[in-house]
Parts: structure tokens; sequence; C-alpha cells
């Protein structure tokens, strides 16, 4: 299957969505003219025709989709940016101006476009956004700047699913063409490729010690794969060549995880690994007891197929998401459903991740958004833009940034997500800016995910491009002279026994045990030439 | 994370009043949460040890070392170690990392409860079946065993006073009669509190093994001693059907501006049952020492007593059999009890009704009609594009997505050191399934106790089908 496949969108029988509670209710009517209707009135009360480009004009035709909301929301975002640009560093400056660890001034900036929104404002909300003066913080940086370290291409169809190991030695991938590969996060090798799966995997999770790989896949199960990891097969390298060869393979767990009678769409690890949680396009979220491979609990959790899932760092809280737009947060201890969320538009969600404290949440949606809320308070308190989604699962997470030594308050950390039109989206979670744009990819990003290795922060995404990329933030002044500049092309082939893994490493030469090498000395060729089948 | 999703009315409410599920891996005869609660380790009438995992209620290791019945477990601080005691004459240690044992002590009788040191889990007090109890240091592979005293501490002669060989060899008579049921550390694990069968409670130095101090409580023998998480609270069931709870002075000061001769143990609570005259299997503190909870004898209640008032807040009620050994979940409002007849392992919990307007954003949940006020603009028409683009000027926060509460912070601090027991994927789940089989139309049997044991142990398998099968008849 194709790992993310475009998903039919099942809500035409639906009327305005309830919680639009706003502007709409009067209105009445068929929804297409109520929007008609909307869009004249609001050409007319600016009295500019919105300038929308063709192509964004055809694509909203292409796809007749009824969630008339949605594309507006959309569209008026791009006529918005285009026309009247909040600059970011406006934005910026207002956001500032709130922070109460600033105080005093030293420059008064006042947007202009604060001030022609003015009137609209004053009389929909009594929250002033009126910049304050405000002083710089501790620098902050302005930009990321990831350059590309590795291209691993191995999968024969495009990559879903992409996590770095608990400790990031390792990254494992996982695609359409029902692999999951693991690779040395230093080399850039494949060390193991696993295949058992009758069908693409859309996800899959490192269980908290680093020594298993669930994957989830369209032929309704969960597998567990075992990894030895890195380490320990770098010790053994020493050790013996042939002792390596009938040590070093993975080898699939016995227990699959059936239960589901769907795909299986998303999964996540709780912090103690007894616990799985998965998410399927059988509208349920399933909790599993990780030993013995069975329901715990299933969580009567949504009416559309379910999305996304995760849990949150001390593992009391669940949060899933589903195509009906739902956002829900769940007790793990009781299954009880604690809070729902749900954006006024009722985009489909695709993906939710919570914040490393576990204080908010961020929820991928298909009108081109990604919100993070406050669930608590059930706000949205940022809206992150700027990437295409509209029809695939697009995941991503946080991340962080800025030199540790610099304290900031709060802490600087940015949100990252993969993007349709192939590039991958820093944003700065304070002020939402676009911290850096990655192009690279050559298709739609579907995944991405953070980590960090031997002090320096790495980022890994997987497209349709059948690639998976590993890309290493850089210091500013290092990046222009191009040192890094040339991505390392790792091509690798293994063959593989169903549910066996044979690994092509076996030759048990000295790199993964030599300190990582300069990129542009790593050689492929020897790497693909040995393949042996144990 | 989720207390602040929580209905606060179920914060609220601090001990369990429903029989919420029921465990079951062979015949458990004792219990024992580890400091977190997150698991429960049981010890069971063949010699196995069992350790459920308290958040899926599924198995996490077996223990397989003794031969008999498990008397005492204890853990050790970070959760690593397991101590058991069993009829078998032998306390193994075991490292749950891995199941392996770090120790094997072997006794010269039954060993009734030992406990570990409350810091160093290689060190741990034995009671002994009919001889006095010992201090051992496991920390070298050969233990190093120290007898503690049972005699109760006798008022030093004055000097120059003969003391009357009669007087002294009457005492000496009584003093052999003193066997030591109990013994536990204190919370910094200096001094033992031992009780013995004349009903003495004993305050013993760990470090020179000598009475400090000695106390007369009651007339029966005292069977159980246990601490409170503050370790000032002693709780004690003795035989003369009376529970009390007993102040402890803080020990700690002792030889700064304390002297043993102060030591005063004050009892605070008798709990009884003056109308039935019930004795008390097992009792135990609840996690914050503000409620007491005891098994019945010969009946299937679990009574819970408040201590401020003294007074009896609940009787657990749900199984129809006798219970045996009772513990409180260290954190939450949780009470697990094994069944003397049938080894089940129960927990009563509290159930929260789900929130029916946490299942929908646009529902709240009123006590009474509300009528509803309009705003101003509410029905006010404004172009969507304006809408979303003040949603996003409004999102002005700066929010701090990483930084953990502080309050958490130290939860986690103090997590990072405990020990996490390892989820093996391949655990044999044969005995944790339902124990209760149909064998055919209207015949049902117990499931014996373990497949896999069954063969090792087919005595007690047999004996459990053939109370199956005569408690179907009763029904």
């Amino acid at each position: 299957m194709d790992s993310p496949r475009p998903r039919t969108r099942r809500r035409e029988s639906r009327d305005q969505p309830a919680a639009d509670s706003s502007s709409d209710e009067l209105a009445a009517g068929p929804e297409v003219d109520e929007s008609e209707l909307r869009r004249s009135s609001w050409t007319k009360q600016k009295s500019f025709t919105p300038q929308r480009s063709k192509h964004q004009e055809r694509q909203y035709r292409e796809s007749e989709s009824s969630d008339e909301l949605a594309v507006d929301a959309d569209e008026y975002w791009r006529g918005s940016r285009g026309r009247r640009s909040p600059s970011p560093i406006d934005r910026h400056a207002d956001s500032s101006s709130n922070d109460r660890s600033h105080g005093g001034s030293d420059e008064d900036r006042i947007s202009n476009d604060d001030e022609t929104l003015a009137p609209v404002r004053d009389d929909m909300s009594d929250r002033s956004s009126t910049p304050v003066p405000s002083v710089e913080a501790p620098s902050k940086p302005e930009r990321l700047n990831y350059k590309e370290k590795f291209v691993l291409r191995g999968h024969l169809r495009g990559v879903s699913a992409v996590q770095f190991s608990p400790d990031c030695s390792m990254i494992a991938s996982g695609g359409a063409d029902a692999a999951v590969k693991v690779w040395d996060t230093l080399t850039g090798r494949l060390i193991y490729t696993f295949e058992g799966h009758l069908a693409g995997i859309s996800t899959l999770a490192w269980s908290p010690d680093g020594q298993w790989i669930a994957s989830g896949s369209d032929d309704k199960t969960i597998r567990f794969w075992n990894v030895n990891t890195v380490s320990q097969l770098r010790s053994l390298a020493l050790l013996s060549v042939s002792l390596l060869t009938v040590l070093s393979q993975g080898r699939a767990h016995t227990k699959t995880f059936e239960g589901h009678h769907n795909y299986v769409y998303q999964i996540a690890f709780a912090p103690k690994g007894n616990i799985l949680v998965s998410g399927s396009y059988d509208e349920a979220v399933f909790v599993w007891d990780v030993r013995r491979a069975r329901v715990m609990r299933s969580l009567p959790a949504h009416s559309d197929p379910v999305a996304g899932i995760d849990v949150v760092h001390d593992g009391t809280l669940i949060v899933s998401c589903a195509l009906d737009g739902l956002v829900r947060v769940w007790d793990t201890h009781s299954g009880q459903c604690l809070r729902t969320l749900v954006h006024e538009d009722n985009p489909p969600a695709t993906c939710v991740k919570f914040s490393p404290n576990g204080k908010y949440i961020l929820a991928w949606t298909l009108d081109g958004c990604v919100r993070m809320w406050n669930y608590v308070e059930s706000r949205v308190i940022k809206t992150f833009q700027g990437h295409v989604n509209k029809k695939y699962s697009l995941s991503g997470c946080f991340g962080y940034y800025g030199s540790p030594d610099a304290k900031h308050n709060p802490p600087l950390a940015f949100a990252v997500s993969g993007s349709e039109d192939g590039a991958i989206l820093c944003w700065d979670i304070v002020s939402k800016n676009i911290l850096q744009r990655i192009e690279g990819h050559t298709d739609v990003v579907i995944g991405v995910h953070t980590g960090k290795l031997n002090g320096k922060r790495m980022l890994v995404s997987c497209g349709l491009d059948k690639t998976v990329r590993v890309w290493e933030e850089t210091p500013e002044d290092q990046g222009q002279n191009g040192s890094g500049a040339s991505p390392v092309e790792v091509v690798t082939e293994t063959i593989v026994q169903n549910g066996i893994a044979t690994n092509n490493d076996d030759d048990g030469d000295n790199e993964m045990t030599d300190a990582p090498p300069d990129p542009s000395t790593e050689t492929t060729p020897a790497l693909a030439e040995d393949v042996t089948m144990t | 994370m989720n207390l602040s999703l929580v209905d606060p009315f179920v914060l609220a409410q601090d001990y369990p009043d429903t029989l919420t599920e029921k465990l079951r891996s062979g015949h458990a005869t004792c219990l024992r949460f580890n400091h977190t609660g997150d698991y429960l380790a049981s010890g069971r009438v063949d010699g196995t040890v069992v350790i459920f995992d308290i958040e899926t209620n599924g198995v996490a290791r077996k223990l397989q070392g003794h031969t008999r019945q498990i008397q005492s477990l204890s853990w050790s601080r970070d959760g690593r170690y397991l101590l058991t005691s069993s009829q078998d004459w032998k306390c193994i240690l075991w490292d749950l990392k891995d199941g392996s044992r770090v120790r094997t002590v072997r006794f010269e009788a039954p060993v009734y409860i030992a406990e570990l040191h409350p810091f160093n889990h290689l060190l741990f007090v034995a009671s002994l079946f009919e001889d006095q109890p010992v201090l051992v240091d496991i920390s070298s592979p050969k233990p190093i065993k120290r007898i503690l005293p049972s005699a109760p501490l006798r008022p030093q002669p004055t000097n120059g006073e003969e003391v009357d060989p009669a007087v002294a060899a009457k005492q000496a008579a009584q003093d052999a009669k003193h066997s030591t049921c109990v013994t536990i550390f204190t919370a910094f694990g200096n001094h033992i509190i031992g009780g013995t069968s004349k009903g003495w409670i004993n305050i013993i130095e760990t470090e020179t093994c000598t009475t400090i101090h000695s106390m007369r409580l009651c007339n029966g023998v005292v069977i159980l001693a246990r601490l409170a998480n503050n370790g000032r609270d002693l709780l004690v069931n003795s035989s003369d059907r009376v529970i009390r709870t007993v102040l402890m002075p803080d020990l700690s000061q002792l030889g700064i501006d304390f002297e043993p001769s102060a030591i005063k143990l004050q009892v605070e609570h008798k709990f009884q049952d003056v109308v039935n005259r019930l004795s008390w299997n097992h009792v135990t503190f609840s996690s914050t020492g503000e409620f007491v909870t005891a098994t019945t004898f010969m009946n299937p209640d679990i009574y819970v007593w408040e201590r401020s008032h003294g007074s009896l807040v609940k009787i657990l009620e749900g199984p129809r059999e006798e219970l045996g050994v009772v513990e409180w979940h260290p954190s939450r409002p949780m009470v697990v009890a094994c069944g003397l007849e049938s080894g089940c392992i129960y927990t009563w919990s509290i159930i929260s009704p789900q929130k029916w307007s946490a299942l929908a954003p646009d529902f709240g949940e009123v006590e009474e009609n509300v009528e509803y006020v309009e705003r101003e603009d509410e029905f006010d028409v404004h172009p969507a594009e304006q809408v979303h683009q003040r949603r996003l000027d409004l999102e002005d926060e700066e929010p701090d997505v990483i930084t953990l509460d502080r309050a958490e912070d130290t939860i986690d601090a103090e997590q990072s050191g405990v020990f996490s027991v390892p989820v093996l994927l391949d655990i044999s789940d044969s005995e944790s399934g339902e124990d209760i089989i149909a064998v055919g139309p209207g015949t049902m049997r117990r499931r014996t106790p373990g497949d896999g044991d069954a063969e090792k142990d087919t005595k007690s398998g047999a004996n459990g089908v053939a109370r199956g099968a005569g408690r179907n008849r009763r029904r």
C-alpha cells in the first residue's frame, strides 16, 4: 500500500461544524452558498480582491473538499501573507511585549498592521495586542542551521515513519515496502532489515530501553523486532567475526499483536515500556499489555479513523486524534476521557504530540496548520503555518535550539514538521517564526524526528522519495565554507529472508568502531558489496 | 500529569470503596508493593515469587528458588532488589534486573519475617520460628549473622546493690521465655524494633545489637509491626485482638539531645471490635498513615479506620472468602488483599464515573438549569479571514514546552534513580487468565496454579482442583 494513503474525507454528510459558534449561526442555506456569501462579504469589506494564485485555485477545485472552512482558512492565510504580511519581526515584538521577564524599553515598535486591524479587533475581543516597548532578550538565534549529513537509500517505496532510538545511536525507518530498516546514526550504514509484515508500515516506535522496535502495519498487526544495540555490536566486533555473524542478527518477536480490525495507524510506548498504545483505522484506540501481547483496554475513542497517538512523559495521559477532527486526552490508568479538544473549523487531525514537559499538545490538521493546545484550558495557543498539508498524515516533533549555556526564559524550543512540498519546517514555539526551511527531499516529507548524539543536535526525516535523510545542526559560520556541504549518499542493498534480518556488516570491519568519520571520506561501495545470507 | 484534569472530588477521596480487580497467579500468601507503587510482589504457597505490574495487572517477572510457602517480602529502596523469606528456612535476595539470586541465606529454623535495611540492600533482619532474631550482613558472599536480643531491657542494678541470685535466676528464666516474632527497621535503619511473644516492644540499636529501650505493650503475642511511611507511627497487631498505633520518638535525635532513657512509646489508638471480638489477620497503614486497615479472622471483610478520631470509616467487602495479607498502595487509594482459600489477589480502588462533558467540548455539566445570556456580539457576522487572523494575533503567549513543573521535577529526580523492572516479552501468561474454566456443561473446574508449574507441584494443583470442585458443589 502507499503508506500514507490519501484519506477520503468522510465529512460530506456533515453539516456546519457545531463548534463554529462565532459567525455562522445565523447564516442559513446550504454550505456552499453560505461560504460564497461570506467570501463576498469579506471582499466587499476589504474592497479588494484577494490575491489568490491560480495554482491555489486549481488545487482547491481539485480536492472538491466540502471542508469549506479549512480551505478558507488556508486561502485567507495565504492571501493575508501576500498582502499585509504580519512580518515575523513585528510579531516577535508583539509576543515578547507580554513577557514579564523583559522590563523597560529601548525601542518602540508599533506595527502598522495592528493599526489597520484595530477597529475590527476592538469589537471582537477585549484582549489588546497593542505592542508595548520591549527589550531584546539575551540574543536568541533567528535561524537554525541544519545541514544534510546522510541520505539513506534502501527502502523500495515511500518511507512513512522514522525515529531515533532512545540513545540516538540508531535510526529506525519503516515504509510502504513493509520493511523496517535500522541505520547507524554515526555512519549512516544499514544495520538491520526486518521483514515480516504483509503490508506497508505506517508507524513504528522504539521501546524506551532501546531493545525493541514495534511497527504498526496495514496488515492490522503490530510486530516487535529485537535490536542488539550498536554498542553491543561494537564490542562484539572486536571479539570475533564469526560470532558477530551469529549474534548480530536481529530477530522478530514471536508474538504479533493482533486485534485491530483495520490498518494500524500510529503507535506509542508508555515511558516504562510496559504499555503500548495504538490507534487504528478501525476507529479504536487499544492499550496493550506489552508483556502479554494482549489488549488491556480499548478506548471508545472516535467515530473516524484514529490517526495520531502519543503518551505523556510520565505515562499518565494518552492523547489521540482522529480524522473526525477531535483530539482526546485520556487517563491511562482509568481509561477515561478527560478532555476533548476541537478546533472550530473541525479539520481532520492527523497527528498529535505531547510537548517534552507534557503541558501542551501539538496537533497536525489537514487545513495546513499545526496547532499547539493548552489542553488544560482547552485552547489553542499557537498556530504554525507555512507548510503544505492537505492529504498526508504528516508528523513531526519538538526540538531544542540555542546554545546550552545561554539561559532563556522560556527555554528555546522549536516545532518541526514535514511538508507536502518536500521541505521540513522548523518554527520557533514562542514567535511562530519559521527558523529554518530545510530543503532536500524531492517528494512529500512524512515524518521528522529530533535527537541528540555526542552533543550534536540531529534531525531525521523520511518521505515519499524513498529516502531517509539525517540532518545535523552546524554552527552558522561553518555553514558558509561548505565543509559539510555535500551529503553522503548511503545506498545499501540487503538480501532479506522473511522474518529474519540479514546484517550486511558481518565482515566485522572496524568502521563501526571508528570515531565518526568525516562524511566525505565515508565510502559507499564498501558497504554495498558485502551482502551475506545467513 | 493527569492531576490537572482529574475531577477534584475523585482526588479528594483517599480510601477505596469498590472491588475492581482480581489478580491471579497461583496461590498467593503474601504481598508487598515496591516504594513507588509500580509493582506488587506476591509470594506463593509453592515458593514462587511473582512480580505484578500494577499498570497492566500482568506478570512482570517470576522468581523461582524457594521450595515452600513464602513468608515475607521486602523491597529495596530503589526497587531493584527483593528479599524473600520462606518456610524452607531460607532467605533469598533477588536482583530484578535479570531475575538472578544475589544471595541465599540459610537459617536453622523457618523464617517468620525478614526485612531489608531501608538504605542498604545488603543488610537485613530476620525473625525466626522459635529462635533468636538475627541481623544478617550479606555484603560478602558468606553471610555474617549477629543474634539480636529478645529479652526486655531491665533496669540496671544500682551500684553496690547485690543482685539477689534467686531474683536473677527468675528473671533469666522469664527472659528465656521471650522469643521475638517480628523485627523491623526504623525509618533510617539505625534501630530495629522487635516485638516479642510476651507482648513487649524492644528497640535495638543496629550498630551494637543491644536493646536500648523496652516497653510492655500488651499481654498477647506481637504478631505484626509496621511503620508508617513517615517513620513516626508504629502499627502493632497482637493476639489480644487489639490493633494499636504507637507514636514513635524521633530516634535519629538519639545522642544529640535525646537520651535512650528518655524514650517513651505512647499508644495513640486501640482499634478493636468490642462487639464481635474479632481478631485481625493482617494490618497495614494507608500511604499517608491516615488510615489503618485490617483483615479479619474468619470473615471476608476489610476494616478501614481513620486515625485522627480513631473511627471506623469503611468496611470493604466483595470476596466470599477470608482474607490474609492486606496492603495499601504507596500513593494511590488502593488496597490489595489475598484470599486465604483461593489465593487470589483482590484489589479495591475508586471507580470514577466518566464525565460526559469531557467527551464533548461544547457541553458542560450543570447542577440546575441556567438561563443562557447571549453575549452582545455573539451572533455578529465577521468575515472568516478576520476571525482567523485575529485568532493568530491573539496567540501572543510565551509557552514553555520544556521545563517540568517543580513538583514534578523532584518526583522525576527521585524516579530517575528508581529501577524499573525490564519488560520481558516471553513471560508465560498461562496463569494470569481466568481461574475457573469450564470443562463441560454446568461443570467448572479451577484452573491448576500454572500449567507450567503443575508438573513440578502436582500436589498443590490437585488440592486446587479438589477445593474448586467442593466450592462448586456448595453453589
